[in-house]
């Protein structure tokens, strides 16, 4: 689905219930389930915090993309991973390419990372992480082709269900991230793809880093 | 609601870099530009190219409309600071791309970073030689421009130079070889067994052998006015920066050889027609057979044998490009907005001639068994020279610049493969730390 009107921004009621950060109550729930799911949680106090221990997950050298995020930008990790000189930056690589001659490189290489950092648009209190994109491109690393995936996640992402987690994709992440591209870009988003990872089979693949601060949309 | 689709690559989406990276602002006719934008695009740094002549776009990244033709080309690195008239040397400082050497002695200097020197490094690095290689453009050489290799072993599908050369750099950092870019070689003195070599920026590194392995340049055409009009529309080599740029124009590409047929598949892509003027009677004696295949199949493609250069047409960049074919005394312009010239190559030896290194009447370095049968090399030892091995013991000479060598990416790395070998044996016969 793409719709090239311009999408109504998020009414008061839905901003205030998408961007209340979660209580630690709710925060501990939903760690706890990640863990059950496979997926390792860590929790950061900060941003900083975050941007550290992202830091400390991935060696120097290590062949990384970094998923469109504000998150990551918010905190610096975009920063580290393109520009800090420590790892092999896959976005910059991929933007270099011959978009007519290298098609074939391009989709090889972004299809199987070794590290990919992203963010998520929801998690569920049952440890579901539900991303939704508009090129699906970033997906198919996190489902399988990427060897390491480490997600960012502002606790005011934290829901009660995928239902609540669907409800803010179409009602709050989309229309911020329409306007975004739109800005950006000069093309509308679309919710074209959405990714539900309710379990894991390897576990420890997936670490996501729960923040206690509001980060991202 | 519509549900109409903007088609749209990844490239324009999930691959842009989601931080702020160079900007350039310049004039499409501008030499300074032309080899700023070059240079970037060979060091695989992404960059914003910002036309001067077009006042929205420059009021976007400056807040103004115009900028003061003495500050062009304008660069604004990352950090947000700007480089008015900047420079490839400033703007490689800036990106800080300039790093001096870590240690105070090397195994082996490798002079030149396309395949005979990567590959060299990624050998002697590996098997724990401290190795550091000098670079005056950017990693991969000629080969690093060469749009798609397709008979490279390994690679079924074929493999770009950039992505060979941007994997080849990434292995060799790996095990610990150190790239110093962005300077050329001054010269090569000796120093006790081993040597040191100069950069232009006035580093000095102090290696127990050297390994020539700096290819090849272009050679020049000799047409009046080409010269006047280098980055205005006139190129040497397939000019990987300017494919986009060459959307829905008339490319002229001039050459037999497959970096010719390559830049010319390539250019197919983009240009509203592109055409080869080769100047012998047929393609076969330079090209490999795969590419003629696929430059006869491309249709808006168009190959002249037995044609050259002779003269350009320009305003303030190139207009048309003015030609002879077969015994015809006849001159035909052929309208052109581009001309890429891949002819030949002169070897890159200059740096050698300093310390008395033996090349052939072309420049290029003689090594092995052809220096034992030199008179002009005084060969020192009792043993003969090992084969890469030039005039100077210790000093050896890989890839395209070696005289004698195949003119093939794989030759080249062989070669440079080949040289770390050569190179244990000599610091074995020299001994110590």
């Amino acid at each position: 689905m793409t719709d090239h009107q311009v999408v109504a921004h998020p009414d008061a009621a839905v901003f205030a219930e998408f961007t209340e950060l979660a209580s630690d109550e709710r925060i501990a729930t939903a760690a706890a389930a990640l863990e059950r799911n496979g997926i390792r949680p860590l929790l950061a106090a900060t941003g900083a915090d975050a941007r550290a221990l992202v830091g400390s997950l991935l060696a120097d050298g290590a062949e990384v993309y970094n998923n469109t995020s504000q998150t990551l930008e918010a905190i610096g990790v975009a920063d580290d991973i393109e520009r800090s000189g420590r790892y092999q930056p896959l976005r910059l690589r991929l933007y270099r390419m011959d978009r007519e001659m290298q098609r074939r490189e391009l989709r090889n290489l972004a299809a199987s990372p070794d590290h990919v950092v992203g963010s998520v648009h929801a998690l569920t209190e049952g440890g579901s992480l539900l991303i939704a994109s508009a090129s699906g491109s970033q997906l198919g690393p996190l489902v399988s082709g990427a060897g390491q995936v480490i997600f960012v996640i502002g606790a005011q992402k934290i829901v009660a269900d995928v239902a609540a987690g669907m409800r803010r994709i179409y009602e709050y992440c989309y229309p911020l991230e329409d306007a975004r591209a739109r800005q950006a870009y000069g093309v509308p988003s679309g919710v074209n793809n959405i990714l539900v990872i309710n379990k894991v089979m390897t576990p420890g693949r997936i670490t996501a880093i729960i923040v206690k601060e509001r980060l991202g949309f | 609601m519509s549900d109409r689709i903007t088609p749209m690559s990844m490239f324009d989406y999930d691959a842009r870099p989601a931080t702020p990276g160079v900007v350039l602002v310049g004039t499409r006719a501008s030499r300074g530009a032309y080899a700023i934008r070059d240079f970037l695009s060979r060091n695989g740094y992404p960059f914003e190219w910002v036309d001067a002549g077009q006042p929205d776009a420059v009021r976007a990244v400056l807040g103004v409309a115009e900028v003061e033709p003495s500050a062009l080309p304008l660069c604004i690195l990352p950090d947000g600071s700007r480089l008015p008239s900047a420079t490839v040397e400033q703007v490689a400082a800036g990106l800080g791309m300039v790093a001096a050497p870590s240690r105070s002695e090397y195994d082996l200097t490798i002079v030149g970073a396309g395949p005979a020197g990567l590959a060299a490094a990624v050998n002697a690095a590996s098997e724990g030689l401290r190795t550091v290689v000098v670079e005056a453009v950017a990693p991969g050489g000629q080969a690093g421009t060469t749009s798609m290799i397709e008979n490279y072993l390994g690679f079924p599908n074929g493999i770009s130079g950039s992505e060979l050369a941007t994997r080849a750099t990434v292995q060799a950092r790996r095990f610990g070889a150190e790239l110093l870019l962005a300077r050329s070689l001054v010269g090569v003195s000796a120093d006790g067994a081993g040597y040191v070599t100069e950069l232009s920026d006035g580093t000095l590194i102090h290696g127990r052998t050297v390994l020539f392995a700096s290819g090849v340049e272009w050679r020049r055409l000799d047409v009046p006015g080409i010269d006047d009009l280098l980055g205005a529309g006139v190129y040497y080599g397939a000019g990987p920066s300017e494919a986009l740029a060459c959307t829905g124009s008339r490319v002229v590409v001039v050459g037999g050889g497959n970096s010719a047929g390559q830049a010319v598949v390539r250019f197919s892509r983009y240009a509203r027609q592109v055409t080869l003027l080769v100047r012998g009677p047929d393609l076969g004696a330079s090209m490999s057979q795969y590419l003629i295949d696929d430059l006869t199949a491309i249709p808006n493609v168009d190959v002249r044998v037995r044609t050259e250069v002779v003269g350009v047409e320009a305003d303030d960049r190139l207009r048309a490009v003015t030609v002879r074919s077969g015994d015809s005394t006849e001159h035909v312009g052929l309208p052109a907005d581009a001309l890429f010239i891949c002819i030949g190559g002169a070897p890159r030896s200059d740096g050698a001639e300093g310390i008395g290194l033996v090349t052939n009447d072309s420049g290029y370095l003689v090594t092995g068994s052809d220096i034992a049968n030199d008179p002009r090399a005084s060969w020192p030892l009792p043993r003969e020279p090992l084969p890469l091995e030039t005039n100077l013991p210790g000093i050896f000479a890989a890839g395209d610049v070696r005289c004698g060598s195949v003119k093939r990416c794989a030759a080249a790395i062989g070669e440079g493969s080949m040289a770390v070998a050569l190179v244990h044996r000599r610091l074995a016969e020299v001994g110590g730390d």
